[in-house]
């Protein structure tokens, strides 16, 4: 079983359920399950929480797209990192504006909880609250 | 040249740390190769043939006297005494320990130095020309803007994880149209001008390579304003990061991309893209620029007498200093001042290899004849940006000791050449003892001056490390049934207006590959009109004349 972190703290499984984006619907109550080359929609952001699925650990794209989901779409919910989630990547996820992940079998718990917290600050500002603090002398 | 403040030396500083942290995880068996490979990689660390290679980065070509000291010191101590000088300005070394890397990245950061992301599918070090800042009719200094692109990159949250290695170059501003960054063969190439009210604007290329498939990168904004740099390039990380290929590697560089969308479909959607950001995103502010700008210290330079009749004499007396003088020396921006190439391409010694009492006489020289900073080129050359012209004399002496004076910068033994079957996994042949064999062959300062300026490189396989579809002359090992072959092209150009070059036609083994090269030169001798550089003769001739020959005689 996965663990779930959320805003840092392990915490117990939620119950939200997520439903691809094919067949989901606004007023569902489910949550949305999104590839990492799936196109957003202006309906996604009604959604109570969204989950990307990351394919592999490496694949940057899912990145991008939380991005755009918080920047463009104005989705303010839970955004959640699903899949081969990386314990040594979780810096990236949160500067992305990751709110939670849920963290395979196998992987480093302790890592990953320490993870976001490695650097102090970095170079550019991010679309996560968390890290308003961060160096806004470049972008 | 850049100083760090004390938030870029936190970060390195915490980097190191991280990679520590890692590497000790790997060891203890916490972490899979296949994990930990996509760590060590943005950490410089590559395993090659026989043993790791850690490649360090100099952004953009720059270095103090104090790191380039450190250098020596990690060579001799964690390596085999010398570094290799790389064509993307770097410094790599070839036999460091896995475990005692987390050791030489400590000794870098404490020098503002680190090896963040010279390896793995990010965003490499950006290049620039090596004579940015000192070049005479240089109107606009592109380092400013190198750097802030590097702070920007650097462990970028979104752009850390793309689907190929990304490589940006920014050439500087010249009265003369010369281009030492060959910005057309980058991922993003930068061309940094001013518009007729005097602002920094940008032009923007990309989806320009070499590797398998060779391309030109396309202009695709003109006159890009520079608070909008970063905006601009992020809209177009954005879009490769969606949308680059992932499924295949080959495939996988902005310049497929940009083919299978073309330059205009590719172009409206970073428009795109950047209409939903420039607003939103902060742009570079006058005074983000202003900052970074202020942490280049000008050198100071001294009121000197320019060229003075000492020099002349000294010129005259002595033929060989003299004809150092004419290629390895370089007009400066400020009178009485000079910049110097170190060419380290002696025979017998593999391009860009310098060792570490190399580096250390680099480093005195540096100090004593000009301000303490040395620049790396992508030929694989050692660059002193500021020299005192009283001193040249006594430097040319001290470098011809160390074997770093020879007179051939931009001549046919300056060689680029990647490291190939000597060192390289990937290599289909070997590289370095073809580069030796041309330079014994052409050995007589008489005739390499009398061929002019002429670019020969050479890769060890299709990934180009070696830039062969650039050179004037390039060189290309392939496989044929498990022996060495070399391919041959002909009128490649990374300068302004570049060209890839031909292929001349079938392969040659290894023993042919110098006579071969002789008979295109002899073709470039009997056909060029007064003083017509190769590169000239070729486009005007064209491949026909060079085929005839090259393969007349093995009939
Ligand atoms: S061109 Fe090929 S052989 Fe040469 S360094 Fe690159 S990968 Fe290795």
């Amino acid at each position: 079983m996965p663990q779930l972190i959320k805003k840092g703290k392990l915490t117990d499984a939620d119950g939200m359920e997520f439903v691809a984006l094919d067949t989901w619907h606004a007023d569902s109550g489910n949550g949305l399950l999104l590839q990492v080359d799936d196109e957003p929609n202006s309906e996604i952001a009604k959604a109570p929480a969204i989950a990307i699925h990351f394919g592999a650990f490496n694949d940057g794209r899912g990145l991008s797209l939380a991005v755009l989901l918080r920047s463009r779409y104005g989705f303010e919910g839970d955004l959640r990192a699903v899949g081969d989630v990386h314990h040594d990547l979780v810096h990236y996820l949160v500067r992305c504006g990751f709110t939670s992940y849920e963290l395979p079998e196998g992987r480093d718990l302790d890592v990953a909880l320490r993870g976001a917290s490695v650097y102090s600050r970095y170079y550019q500002p991010c679309v996560a609250q968390a890290h308003e603090d961060a160096l806004k002398r470049v972008a | 040249m850049y100083r760090y403040d004390t938030h870029d030396q936190q970060f390195v500083d915490e980097r190191v740390a991280h990679y520590r942290d890692q590497t000790e995880r790997y060891l203890a068996g916490g972490l899979s190769e296949d994990e930990f490979l996509q760590l060590r990689l943005r950490n410089g660390l590559y395993v090659q043939r026989l043993a790791p290679m850690l490649r360090v980065a100099v952004p953009y070509g720059t270095l103090s006297s104090t790191q380039l000291r450190r250098l020596a010191h990690i060579s001799r101590t964690y390596d085999r005494g010398y570094g290799h000088l790389s064509t993307r300005q770097n410094m790599q070394f070839n036999w460091p320990e896995l475990a005692e890397v987390p050791d030489i990245l400590a000794e870098l950061a404490d020098v503002q130095m680190h090896a963040i992301q010279t390896s793995g599918n990010c965003i490499r070090n950006t290049t620039t020309d090596e004579l940015a800042g000192v070049a005479a009719n240089e109107t606009v200094d592109a380092r400013p803007y190198c750097e802030l692109i590097r702070q920007w990159s650097t462990a970028h949250p979104e752009f850390d994880w793309l689907p190929r290695k990304f490589k940006i170059a920014v050439k500087g501003s010249h009265e003369a149209s010369v281009d030492r960054a060959a910005i057309a063969v980058h991922d993003i190439g930068l061309g940094v001008k001013r518009n007729d009210d005097g602002e920094v604007v940008f032009d923007v290329f990309v989806g320009g390579g070499l590797g398998r498939t060779p391309v030109i990168g396309a202009l695709i904004h003109d006159a890009l304003p520079e608070a909008h740099l970063l905006t601009y390039l992020e809209a177009i990380m954005r879009v490769y990061n969606r949308y680059g290929r992932r499924d295949n590697k080959y495939k996988a560089r902005i310049k497929i991309l940009v083919r299978a969308m073309t330059a205009d479909g590719f172009r409206e959607r970073v428009d795109a893209e950047w209409a939903a950001i420039r607003e939103t995103t902060d742009a570079v502010s006058t005074e983000q620029l202003a900052e970074v700008r202020s942490r280049f210290e000008r050198p100071a330079y001294e009121a000197l007498e320019d060229q003075t009749a000492a020099l002349s004499a000294a010129r005259l007396a002595n033929p060989e200093f003299d004809r150092w003088m004419r290629h390895c020396v370089f007009e400066h921006q400020v009178p009485g001042y000079a910049s110097v190439m170190l060419s380290t391409k002696v025979t017998g010694i593999p391009p860009g290899d310098v060792t570490d009492t190399q580096m250390e006489a680099v480093a005195d020289w540096a100090d004593n004849f000009g301000h303490g900073e040395i620049r790396i080129s992508h030929q694989q050359n050692f660059v002193l940006p500021d020299v005192r012209q009283s001193a040249l004399e006594t430097l040319w002496r001290e470098a011809k000791a160390q074997q770093l004076a020879t007179p051939n910068v931009g001549l046919l033994t300056d060689i680029i050449c990647c490291p190939g079957g000597d060192y390289c996994s990937l290599a289909n042949a070997k590289s370095i003892p073809v580069a030796e064999a041309i330079q014994q062959r052409f050995d007589t300062y008489d005739d390499l001056y009398d061929l002019g300026p002429i670019d020969l490189n050479i890769s060890g396989c299709m990934n180009a490390c070696g830039h062969h579809h650039v050179g004037h002359i390039g060189i290309l090992g392939v496989d044929k049934k498990g022996e060495e072959f070399y391919q041959i092209s002909l009128g490649g150009n990374s300068h302004t207006d570049a060209s890839l070059g031909q292929i001349v036609g079938p392969s040659f083994g290894r023993a042919e590959v110098t006579d071969v090269i002789g008979k295109i030169l002899d073709v470039y001798v009997d056909s060029r009109t007064d003083d017509e550089s190769f590169l000239q003769c070729f486009r005007r001739i064209g491949i026909e004349p060079f085929k005839e020959r090259v393969y007349a005689a093995t009939h």
